[in-house]
């Protein structure tokens, strides 16, 4: 490794580094807007044009803000939790390449790669939580424990789908596989899985039960102030960001769109396709943000132990046969329908079975008096 | 290994509020829990008593209009009716016909801001960011400018007089009120479609805090919370006041009692308050507004007591009034729906998840102000 | 996932519809002729002086004694100028305590209160909440001008004393 490796890899880092934090604090903008217009608000709009500004205020805020730490808490693990939630978080972009040729190093392992260190995470949350000295602050760690590792499994095996289907954990191969079809067409079941855990795995609504704004008051983070809150802060944002680029790039195609085929325009073409579907993916996240209610722990458990880790596995183990015997890509995506269309069916089913169906009765009032 | 049963584990206290972003205001609750379970919940309440009920004692009838405002701060209209109520059914005082009818529309228009004001904080409660809750306030902003039209207040209105009201209804009120009901109609509906038939709100909601229709009236509980374990019971129809006798509408009626039952209920109400506005607007008829009565308001009820009700957003709010023939009263106790419906939270949440206790205590649509008055 | 969908169909549809924010500071909701600001003293321009008497009844029925008034010989009325006999010293409204009920202006005799339309009064001292003669006055004569209403025109102020 000569010196301008060493100075070219500090500098494309320093970009990467750059490139995120520009992403995190536009995407917290970005959802602060959105979710005002679905509310028919206007979102930000006073500090610079259109509110532009608001992500440089809210971090001026943060930074000048008293890092407080609570009187018994563990001081040590106060401290160092943010970083040990917020490293990984930033390590995975090594390996996400952003289109063909832009990518700090690209892995053979990347996704692997990725999913692992993503999955560092929790140790930060639980020891955020715990070093805390708050109840509120342990019951959201533990809940943000055992949710992580709950949706770690149908990540995983979601994404073992495509693995098999390109041959490759490389995400450059992956990408490069679907020239044909994109593999959200092949692979939907695993695609939905995909999404669902993912948003589990960065604790977006309806799965920010750790969170939990209205019973837990922001669950491992409670204690936290300023710059270390915002350590947190900015890790959740990345990974949305990460959830909907690995979106993006395993099931959507990554870069390809129509662009030239040669030159510096194809590099911006596939630049431009690339931020326009994790965009896309992205918005899709706050829009269910904004609309859907969270699920409650137990039913976050058993959604992910009994319904998304059999659908993975069934999954597997239908992508494994479409392989092997070397159907057709029809069959495949109508075997995909038909498990969703199942489970869905067998949603309706346990829901008549378990819970009592809502009855509602009108009585008639004529003049001040019941008729019936 | 240990077997689970020699594994010692201790039940949890955590205190809810009363700085708590959901417990509405400043309530305060100790739950025991075990694990995520609750084993016992402790309501504590008290923080927001302003000794109105002694107020009331020392301020004239005039005066106490404006204490029985800051009561219920979401309903004011229906507090300040109960007041009166029973200060005229003391004097044996003859409303108005058009006064009656200002009245219903008003108090009915004030049931809607009140639950929409119930859908947002249940929205949020149950986990949606905020959407519910922008909705609730974007419909709530148009009643308040059609209340700030008659009575020159938002909030506070201090409107309704012994023997009447303050003024007669503003030009134009009956256009603005046309018009105001569509919109409505329409908020009504797109609030209904977000969440009412949602399948995680169904999870969250059915079969949680569910309390049959005789524990219901044991816990002395009132308003959409009894109407939703089943129980046909509205005051507005038990014992009709104003002109409540002359509407058709419909009483919607849950069966579980549970908190999904609360919500639908409180929904239709909605939709049946607009009716009733609707048909109050054709009915009125023109008239003097007030019945004549003594300078200002500064009435002086013959010596006697009596109890007036009503039935609030939140449930039977009634008046105990006691005169003494004096320009103030000499004792007021007050029925407030909100505590009443309190009691029965023990009851309902004990056994269900701490992410359940939030979601019991917003469908009692409890209001501090009326709790520790 | 029927409601699921249509409730992403509702939000979906109330984005694509206009944002009822108003901006406040910049915009305003337009006020009803009703609305109770804070109380503000009027002026009687026939004679060029308070309308008020300073007769205490305002401050007697006050719900939370917010009031405070002093009274004193009113030098026009020795120069028979005016009708009024006492006319206010001082008067002293602390908004902070004030819950705009209108009240005062009800039992005043002599039309000399009102409720203005003036309700950014915010201020960051106790002290300042104090609203003094003059800020009585400045809200009320701007009101009074603005509203179009004259003192003396009624009939409030045949009641003398
Ligand atoms: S009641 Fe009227 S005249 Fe008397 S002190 Fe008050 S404002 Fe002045
Ligand atoms: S508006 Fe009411 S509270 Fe305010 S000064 Fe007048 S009487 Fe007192």
């Amino acid at each position: 490794m000569t010196w301008a490796d060493v100075g070219w890899l500090v500098l494309s880092v320093g970009l990467f580094l750059g490139f995120i934090s520009f992403v995190v604090l536009f995407l917290t903008y970005a959802e602060r807007k959105f979710i005002g217009r679905i509310q028919q608000r206007l979102g930000p709009m006073r500090t610079g044009p259109f509110g532009l500004l608001q992500p440089v205020a809210d971090a001026i805020k943060l930074l000048s803000k008293e890092d407080l730490v609570p009187g018994r808490a563990d001081r040590f693990l106060f401290w160092i939790a943010p970083l040990i939630v917020f490293v990984p978080a930033i390590v995975i972009w090594v390996s996400i390449p952003f289109t063909r040729d832009i990518v700090i190093e690209n892995l053979e392992l990347g996704i692997f790669f990725v999913l692992a260190v993503m999955g560092l995470s929790i140790a930060g949350i639980l020891m955020a939580g715990w070093s805390s000295f708050n109840k509120y602050a342990m019951l959201g760690a533990v809940r943000a424990a055992a949710q992580l590792i709950s949706y770690e499994l149908p990540l995983l095996v979601a994404v073992l789908g495509v693995v098999m289907i390109a041959g490759s954990l490389d995400l450059q191969v992956i990408v490069a596989e679907q020239n044909t079809v994109w593999y959200i067409v092949l692979q939907p079941v695993a695609f939905l899985l995909f999404f669902t855990a993912g948003l589990a795995e960065v604790g977006r609504t309806p799965f920010d039960i750790p969170m939990a704004e209205s019973e837990l008051i922001g669950g491992p983070f409670v204690e936290y102030s300023g710059m270390h809150w915002s350590m947190f802060f900015m890790a959740e944002y990345a990974n949305t960001f990460a959830i909907a680029v690995l979106t993006t790039l395993l099931f959507l195609g990554g870069w390809r769109g129509p662009a030239p085929a040669t030159g510096w325009g194809q590099d911006v073409m596939m630049a431009f396709w690339f931020l326009t579907k994790a965009s896309a993916v992205i918005l899709v996240i706050f829009w269910i943000r904004a609309t859907i209610p969270r699920l409650r722990i137990d039913q976050l458990m058993s959604l992910a132990w009994k319904v998304l880790l059999p659908l993975a596995f069934a999954n597997l183990v239908m992508t494994a046969f479409y392989l092997f015997y070397g159907w057709p890509d029809w069959s495949i995506v109508l075997l995909s329908l038909g498990l969703l269309m199942a489970t869905v069916y067998g949603y309706y089913v346990r829901r008549r079975s378990r819970l009592p169906r809502p009855v509602t009765v009108k009585l008639r009032v004529r003049q001040g008096r019941i008729v019936g | 290994m240990v077997a689970e049963a020699d594994l010692q584990t201790v039940d949890m206290l955590l205190n809810m509020g009363p700085q708590h972003p959901s417990t509405h205001g400043v309530f305060r609750i100790v739950l025991t829990i075990d694990g995520e379970r609750i084993v016992d919940a402790e309501p504590h309440i008290g923080y927001l008593h302003r000794g109105t009920e002694k107020l009331c004692e020392r301020e004239n009838y005039r005066q106490i209009i404006t204490l029985f405002d800051r009561l219920d701060y979401v309903a004011n209209f229906n507090n300040e009716l109960v007041f009166v109520m029973a200060a005229e059914k003391l004097m044996g005082l003859e409303v108005p016909e058009r006064a009656q009818f200002i009245r219903v529309i008003l108090a009915e228009l004030n049931r809607i801001s009140s639950h929409m004001l119930f859908y947002g904080a249940f929205g949020t409660d149950i986990g949606v960011l905020a959407t519910p809750f922008m909705y609730g306030f974007r419909e709530r902003e148009r009643i308040q400018q059609l209340f700030e039209a008659v009575t020159g207040a938002r909030m506070m209105h201090s409107y309704f007089r012994v023997g009447g009201v303050a003024d007669d209804l503003p030009d134009g009120f009956t256009a603005h009120t046309r018009a105001l009901l569509d919109e409505l109609k329409r908020g009504v509906q797109e609030c209904d479609r977000l969440l009412t038939y949602n399948e995680i709100f169904l999870e969250r909601t059915v079969n949680v805090g569910a309390i049959t229709g005789e524990e219901a009236i044991d816990f002395g509980v009132s308003g959409p919370v009894l109407r939703a374990s089943g129980v046909p019971m509205d005051v507005r129809v038990a014992e009709p006041y104003l002109v409540y006798d002359r509407f058709d509408y419909e009483i919607p009626l849950g069966k579980n009692g549970d908190c999904w039952d609360r919500f639908w209920v409180r929904i239709e109400e909605m939709r049946q308050s607009i009716a009733i506005v609707e048909q109050a607007l054709a009915m009125m008829p023109e008239g003097p507004f007030q019945a004549p009565v003594a300078k200002f308001g500064f009435v002086r009820p013959p010596r006697g007591d009596t109890y007036a009700r009503a039935e609030n957003p939140r449930g039977d709010f009634g008046v105990y009034l006691v005169s003494q023939g004096e320009n103030t009263p000499y004792r007021v106790k007050i029925r407030g729906p909100s505590f009443c419906n309190l009691m029965a939270l023990k009851r309902m949440t004990v056994g269900h998840y701490i992410a359940d206790a939030v979601v019991i205590l917003g469908s009692l649509d409890i209001v501090l102000g009326e709790v520790d008055r | 996932m029927i409601g699921f969908f249509k409730s992403l169909a509702v939000t979906l549809q109330s984005m694509l519809r206009k944002p009822v924010t108003v901006q406040y500071p910049g915009e305003h909701l337009p006020m009803s002729p009703r609305y109770l600001g804070f109380p503000g003293l009027l002026w009687d321009d026939a004679v060029d002086e308070p309308a008020c008497t300073g007769c205490l009844v305002c401050a007697r029925y006050c719900p939370t004694d917010c009031i405070t008034v002093s009274m004193k010989d009113n030098p026009l009325h020795k120069e028979g100028k005016s009708k009024r006999r006492k006319i206010v010293d001082d008067f002293q409204i602390r908004m902070e305590r004030c819950i705009l009920c209108g009240i005062c202006v009800e039992v005043c005799n002599f039309e000399a209160i009102a409720m203005t339309d003036y309700h950014e009064e915010a201020d960051i001292s106790r002290g300042d909440l104090i609203a003094t003669k003059e800020d009585l006055f400045r809200m009320g004569r701007d009101y009074q001008k603005r509203a179009g209403i004259v003192v003396g025109a009624g009939s409030g102020s045949e009641g003398e004393e």
